[in-house]
């Protein structure tokens, strides 16, 4: 069975998505996710789907409920590096994605969420490129 | 025309990638540009899922449609679901989904040129999108179909994952059977167990209806052997009390009441056999009849019924012949039976045939090994049609003339039914009219054991009630005591040595001996000696006849008489009617608890010169056997205080009553067990339930006789 990694990055949890999702793939993710949310007391999310090309309806309604979800949990969510295409086809097909922020990649993602936590940005200077 | 290119099954979630991943291949592979292998990919990626989620899975079938340019790129999606109810509002965009769930049609349908829905309540769902094959590449033939088709098997092979995946469908699909087989097992099994509980049960009552079956066998049987007891008794007794009166013993009758009594007697005599009748056939059924098998001499069994049904041709315009048996073998049979089954026939003949003649005869079958016994009439004759009917029980066949032959219907059923107990079979040949035959197949057979009595238990032949033992080395002289005695109340027992006569002497008491006193082998003096000295045999008197002059020494024996031979006839039956004589006034107990039973005894034994006690308590019996020391005791098989075989044991037990001969007079049907254990200890046994008067007269003045002969030696 396949597992998404969820990686943990001082305040933040980091999640790159390499594999084919499919729907009880998603909703293993959001499972886990919140729960490590609430574990490690994470500040954000970052998503990263840049190696995902089809994102459809349920997908798209699977990263906003996580958006909404670890809002709740008092993190932030960012997905970044979403593709042209995928752009495209977000669009077209209808999806609003209205509680996700997105970043056009891991780096940017990583700065938004540290400005999003405020006080904690560079509050113990471990920044570290993802990638 | 369309070019198919491939066929996929969804039914599983992780076909819903699959296919999204097939049709962005595809996509690729038909030139489609990257923006739109993703547009394509995401518009299957919708339509598969609702295919998966609510129609419960179906089939995406992908295509290349037109003959010219433009060709379109075309899936078509087809599940036997419930249907989409509101499809339409849901495509115009009116439909908010508060879970925006089935916003996929719609999203679908901008990604996609070409976009058709077909959906009904119950019709299930086909959904068609299309989109524009891009020109650039030129037509698309089935040639370039089929190697596409190629590469695309091409690349499934070389994704692991996708192996697995084909392979895990299998084993799914394997695993669905598998459970479904389990199911029907389990429910086979189920059903199974139901039926064996089922059966269980079912054994269950079977156990019990066997148990109530045998005890109302059991029941059964108690009420057959009590109802012979009391249903006879009383029967008997007015049986015997009319013979009497008829007899005349208590003086005259009447002529009117002869005539009366006569009646009464008949009417008692035929219920007396209906009876008896009855309970033949229950007891045949219930199988308690017990063969008595013993060797049968058919000219003894012949002469016997002659004898028997003589005095019932009186008044009759019928001749009863029977013809006399040639070489014919000695029958190993129950003689009872069988002369019960022949005295059935001849009595059925007498019934229905008013004048002619009765013929019985007997010859040997074809096989030789049954003899075939007839008894043909010129009676009336049986139809055809009921031939085969009247060998059923409660037959009375309605021709039957009706008041003269009334009957319960059962002779020719026991008939039939004993005729199988000894092996063999009935039958009837008849004509109306004309007649019957009657047949019955009677298997010679060979006795089992070799050991056959030298005389028959219990043979009490009256009309030579007097044995005689003759123990003579000489075999002329056996032939010419035999002449002497023929055709006289004497019958003679051979014996040819010593030995042979001892083996007499335990089983009969004879009236006299006649010994030669020169046996060469054996010493003739000294088994004079042990049969003057043994209680049991030293009354017998012993007439010696030798050609030896031993006179003296043979009377200082205690000898009967000495006589040298040759005896003359005269001599020695004017010897034997002395000894027979030789009666004293004898005392005899009667121990009956029956009033009636007691007087009919004294009745019969009135006119001999006998003192008569008699008692109905058991133990009275007891008192007055030491005290008065009676010759001998009748007594029937009490039930008063003290049960009649205790009677009996303590007489035997008692040094003071032992030597007193005993003889059971009883109505209780004896089985051959109790009657064994009987024998042992008593002269005679004698049956209440014997069918006449005259018989049984005689039946106790010949055991009287043969006990008191045992007394007279004394």
């Amino acid at each position: 069975m396949d597992t998404i990694p969820i990686l943990q990055l001082d305040d933040f949890l980091l999640i790159s998505i390499q594999v084919e999702m499919h729907d009880r793939l998603a909703l293993q993710l959001q499972d886990e996710l919140t729960e490590r949310v609430v574990k490690t007391k994470a500040k954000g999310v970052l998503i990263d789907i840049s190696s995902v090309e089809t994102v459809d309806s349920f997908m798209g309604r699977m990263l906003g409920n996580i958006a909404l979800m670890t809002q709740l949990l008092g993190a932030e969510t960012v997905v970044a590096g979403i593709r042209p295409a995928v752009a495209i086809t977000i669009v077209e097909l209808g999806l609003s994605l209205p509680n996700v922020r997105t970043a056009l990649n891991v780096n940017s993602g990583m700065a938004m969420l540290r400005q999003l936590a405020g006080t904690s940005v560079g509050g113990n200077g471990h920044e570290r490129q993802p990638e | 025309m369309k070019l198919p290119i491939i066929n996929i099954q969804i039914r599983y979630e992780q076909d819903i990638v699959y296919v999204r991943q097939r049709a962005r291949l595809i996509a690729e592979m038909l030139g489609f540009s990257r923006t739109d292998q993703i547009r394509i990919s995401t518009a299957v990626s919708e339509i598969a899922r609702n295919t998966y989620q609510y129609g419960g899975g179906g089939r995406a079938e992908f295509v290349v449609q037109g003959d010219n340019l433009p060709q379109i790129f075309a899936i078509f999606f087809r599940d036997q679901g419930p249907g989409i109810a509101d499809a339409e509002k849901i495509l115009q965009g009116n439909f908010s989904s508060r879970t925006g769930l089935k916003c996929g049609l719609v999203g679908a349908r901008q990604l996609m040129d070409y976009f058709h829905l077909e959906t009904g309540s119950g019709k299930g769902t086909s959904v068609f999108l299309g989109k524009t094959i891009p020109f650039d590449k030129g037509l698309i033939t089935s040639r370039l179909i089929l190697q596409l088709i190629d590469a695309l098997e091409q690349s499934a092979k070389q994704e692991p994952l996708e192996e697995i995946r084909l392979q895990n469908q299998e084993l799914m699909q394997a695993l669905t059977e598998l459970r479904k087989k389990q199911e029907d097992l389990a429910r086979i099994n189920t059903e199974l167990e139901d039926t064996n509980r089922g059966v269980v049960a079912l054994y269950h009552e079977l156990d019990e209806k066997a148990a109530q079956l045998t005890q109302a066998n059991n029941l059964r049987a108690s009420f057959l052997s009590h109802m012979s007891h009391e249903f006879r008794t009383p029967l008997n007794s007015i049986v015997t009390l009319s013979a009497i009166l008829l007899n005349k013993m208590d003086g005259d009758l009447t002529l009117e009441q002869e005539k009366q009594v006569n009646f009464i007697h008949k009417a008692a005599d035929e219920l007396s056999g209906m009876v008896s009748d009855l309970l033949d056939l229950a007891k045949i059924d219930a199988g308690k009849l017990t063969l008595e098998r013993k060797e049968v001499s058919i000219v003894n069994l012949f002469s016997s019924l002659r004898g028997m049904f003589k005095p019932m041709l009186d008044g009759k315009t019928l001749g009863l012949f029977f013809a006399e048996p040639e070489g014919l073998p000695l029958l190993y049979t129950d003689e009872g039976k069988l002369a019960q089954i022949l005295r059935n026939f001849i009595s059925n003949a007498l019934k229905f045939t008013e004048a002619g003649e009765i013929r019985v005869s007997a010859r040997l079958s074809k096989s030789k090994r049954s003899v075939i016994f007839a008894v043909a009439d010129t009676g009336i004759g049986i139809a055809e049609e009921d031939q085969s009917r009247i060998f059923d029980p409660y037959t009375q066949l309605d021709n039957a003339p009706k008041t003269a032959f009334r009957g319960t219907g059962l002779g020719l059923s026991i008939c039939k039914k004993l005729g199988n107990l000894l092996g063999g079979t009935v039958s009837v040949k008849s004509s109306l009219g004309k007649g019957s035959t009657f047949y019955a197949f009677i298997p010679v057979r060979s006795p089992d054991s070799a050991r056959t009595p030298l005389v028959p238990a219990e043979n009490l032949n009256f009309t030579r009630p007097y044995p005689v033992l003759v123990i003579d080395p000489d075999q002329a002289t056996h032939a010419l005591y035999n002449e002497y005695l023929g055709h006289t109340d004497y019958y003679m027992m051979s014996a040819r040595s010593i030995k042979a006569g001892r083996e007499f002497l335990m089983q009969i008491k004879p009236l006299a001996i006649i010994l030669d006193v020169l046996f060469p082998e054996e010493d003739s003096w000294s088994f004079l000696l042990e049969l003057k000295t043994d209680p049991a045999t030293r009354h017998i008197p012993v007439i010696i006849a030798s050609m030896l002059p031993e006179q003296n020494r043979a009377l200082s024996l205690d000898m009967e008489d000495y006589c040298s031979k040759p005896l003359s006839r005269q001599w020695l039956l004017n010897k034997l009617r002395t000894l027979r004589q030789r009666v004293p006034v004898k005392t005899i107990l009667i121990v009956d608890d029956q009033e009636v039973d007691r007087y009919i005894l004294k009745g019969l034994l009135a006119d001999e010169k006998y003192r008569i006690l008699e008692t109905a308590s058991g133990l009275e019996a007891l008192q007055l056997a030491e005290a008065r020391q009676p010759d001998v005791i009748f007594m029937d098989l009490i039930r008063s205080e003290i049960c009649g075989l205790e009677v009996l044991h303590k007489l035997k037990e008692n040094a003071a009553t032992r030597h007193i001969p005993v003889i059971i007079n009883t109505s209780k049907i004896l089985d051959p067990a109790e009657r064994q254990a009987l024998n042992a200890k008593v002269v005679a046994i004698l049956s209440k339930n014997t069918d006449s008067g005259a018989i049984l007269i005689k039946n106790i003045q010949a055991t009287l006789e043969k006990a008191m002969q045992a007394l007279d030696k004394r």
